[in-house]
């Protein structure tokens, strides 16, 4: 298994390199597109917490970087997932007829959600300037968190590319899940501190990496240190059985598809 | 398995399933068997089952071509899939020595968007080459396919045949020890289907094995050594080429002639594909004068054909041209003439003989079609009666093939 994937490291590099090229080859705002949604959506958030339409608590960064940070790394997930469950079904009859290794599609599709993340630091940094704020040395210890949100992705990105193959379905209904999910984890708010709301902050997998960036970007103590060294545990569980399911059943599923 | 044999298929057999919803159903019980390390159900048929490829076996030797003929849906393209790694037989064993190489889908990855350039470097990442090699052959592939003008244009841009020509360009790059090549030669101009030929020919002499499916058959016996008629499934004949198209295009005819001619009606309205009602002239029957009214008949290559046609003429007329052509089963013309009736001998019934002598036509079926013409100088149909007879031939002789003894003098 891991003999096929470093073979075709250089394939998926080249479909990364693909996709990239292809995205905003015919459109005029280009890149743009990469931040536009997200940057619109917590400016409605910070209008509505600032004229105290939500009242949503106090965070500890001030609420823009707060919103903007915890949106950009959402993303890196939520994309990330989407795009590894519609990898197979958007590669079409390449799934049926050539014979390579499908990993390398799924692999490839977090080249997009990670190259939107970087684009997405450009607005963050220039919101860090703006307000003057300057992140704490912990902050470099955040690559290590993120490696672990996107294990956590793919893992599951490896189960739901198989399921959309076979049920079309799977794709809209993890569309719809993210949707709602932004919401069920503390990325608009600061992580709610009284019950019963603080359920989401333990009962989300994502949301104790979320909350480990975010104290790690303000140079805080860990909110939560025990949790967030299951959920690594558990990050590298879910990678490693979504990969080895989809290798056994790949087969069986191109007949399908 | 000796050296020589690179791929052996046992009694190998695929089912598939024929409604959708439950298809998907049967994924997930599939998976679920895999991954629970189940038995799975592979030897039965479960409900709206059936067998795509049913106990074929062969062996293809290096060096050998083996050609894999058939009706649309006879299985052809999911055997190809099991050798190349994508199925799994479901009964059965393949065994296969050394890469495969595949042109099932030529242009697999291919993105419109992007330019010629860049796609032969995808395409080639999924056939399995590494940058490096692609670089080095990018001459050689651009070269080959001819698009040395266009490799920096969007590839939605291309026509259907330089879009063949990159994609064949590229997995003709590959050197594979098997290469399975699925129908995609039909695409082409002349001039590059030859050097595709050639390319395989190649290949061939460098000691690889091929499989190859087409539905040309002059190409399968071009290039192939051997050949499987695959029907429904199954396994049916396995033999030189030659053989096996020729026996494959006469099923085809006979099949086809009958669904759509079916026997019982008058087989001269029944084959009528023009007809000038008000014009008076028509032709009332043609038949094997041998035969007494067959429109079918068998016969050896010594024999001589007698065929009469008659003609009925209602009005007074100075001009018929009567025209007759033969065809085989492939409706290839082998001769077709137009003969004026001389106005001495038009009357009310003509009577039309004609001999096919004897020595002239070779082991196969062929068909006659006839019809009258207003003038000899082309002045308007005026009954057409298509393939209204057709006749088999058979032929001792072993040492000769085709369709027309040209009965050449030979000195040596």
């Amino acid at each position: 298994m891991e003999q096929e994937l470093i073979s075709s490291k250089e394939l998926i590099w080249r479909l990364m390199i693909r996709d990239f090229s292809v995205r905003y080859r015919q459109s005029i705002l280009g890149y743009i597109w990469a931040i536009l949604p997200q940057i619109v959506t917590v400016a409605i958030f910070t209008f509505l917490a600032r004229h105290r339409v939500f009242d949503m608590g106090e965070t500890t960064m001030p609420y823009v970087i707060h919103a903007l940070w915890s949106v950009s790394v959402w993303q890196l997930f939520a994309g990330c997932l989407i795009g590894c469950t519609n990898s197979l079904v958007n590669a079409g009859s390449l799934v049926t007829k050539i014979n390579f290794p499908k990993e390398a599609l799924v692999f490839s599709a977090i080249g997009q959600a990670l190259l939107d993340f970087m684009i997405r630091l450009i607005p963050v940094i220039s919101v860090f300037i703006w307000y003057g704020f300057v992140p704490s040395w912990s902050s470099l210890l955040i690559p290590f968190v993120l490696v672990s949100v996107l294990l956590m992705a793919l893992g599951a990105g490896f189960f739901m590319a198989i399921i959309n193959l076979v049920l079309r379905d799977m794709g809209n209904v993890i569309s719809m899940i993210l949707t709602f999910g932004m919401f069920l984890a503390p990325i608009v708010y600061p992580p709610p501190v009284s019950e019963p709301f603080n359920m989401v902050n333990y009962l989300n997998p994502f949301s104790p990496l979320l909350i480990a960036t975010q104290n790690l970007l303000a140079g805080q103590e860990l909110m939560q240190p025990q949790l967030l060294a299951v959920m690594f545990a558990v990050s590298l569980g879910i990678f490693l059985l979504g990969w080895r399911m989809f290798h056994i059943t790949m087969p069986r599923i191109a007949e399908r598809a | 398995m000796s050296d020589d044999v690179l791929i052996k298929v046992e009694n190998v057999s695929k089912k598939f399933c024929k409604s959708l919803k439950q298809s998907m159903l049967y994924g997930i019980e599939d998976i679920a068997r895999d991954a629970l390390n189940l038995k799975t159900t592979s030897n039965e048929l479960r409900k709206d089952e059936f067998w795509a490829v049913d106990d074929v076996s062969f062996e293809v030797r290096r060096g050998e071509c083996l050609g894999i003929i058939g009706r649309n849906g006879a299985g052809k393209s999911t055997l190809l899939k099991m050798l190349n790694g994508i199925f799994m037989p479901d009964k059965g064993k393949i065994t296969v020595k050394g890469k495969v190489g595949a042109l099932i889908e030529v242009g697999a990855g291919f993105h419109p968007m992007l330019t010629g350039r860049e796609n032969i470097y995808v395409n080639g990442a999924i056939l399995g080459m590494s940058k490096k090699e692609i670089d080095n052959k990018f001459d050689e592939i651009v070269e080959f396919a001819e698009l040395e003008e266009f490799i920096d244009m969007p590839v939605k841009h291309y026509s259907s045949g330089m879009y063949v020509r990159l994609g064949f360009s590229i997995a003709a790059q590959l050197k594979p020890a098997i290469l399975i090549i699925d129908e995609v030669l039909a695409v082409g101009d002349r001039r590059f289907r030859l050097k595709c030929l050639n390319t395989l020919q190649h290949r061939l002499q460098e000691k690889i094995a091929i499989v190859f499916v087409s539905h040309d058959m002059p190409q399968v016996i071009n290039i192939c050594d051997k050949a499987i008629l695959l029907e429904k499934g199954h396994e049916t004949k396995i033999g030189l080429p030659q053989q096996i198209c020729q026996d494959y295009d006469t099923k085809e005819f006979l099949d086809t002639f009958e669904g759509l001619n079916p026997s019982g009606e008058n087989y001269i309205s029944s084959s009528t594909t023009f007809k000038d009602v008000v014009y008076g002239v028509e032709i009332t029957n043609v038949y094997f004068k041998d035969k007494e009214n067959e429109r079918s008949a068998e016969y050896r290559t010594e024999n001589e054909i007698p065929i009469k046609i008659k003609i009925k003429n209602s009005k007074k007329r100075e001009d018929i041209a009567v025209w007759i052509s033969i065809r085989t089963a492939n409706d290839i013309l082998i001769h077709g003439f137009r003969k004026k009736i001389n106005k001495n001998y038009i009357s009310n019934i003509i009577d039309i003989d004609m001999v096919i002598p004897s020595n002239t036509l070779l082991k196969g079926v062929y068909t006659i079609t006839c019809g009258i013409h207003k003038g000899i100088n082309w002045g308007g149909r005026v009954h057409q009666l298509d393939q209204v007879l057709y006749m088999r031939i058979k032929n001792n002789d072993k040492f000769c093939d085709g369709i027309v003894n040209v009965k050449p003098i030979i000195n040596i």
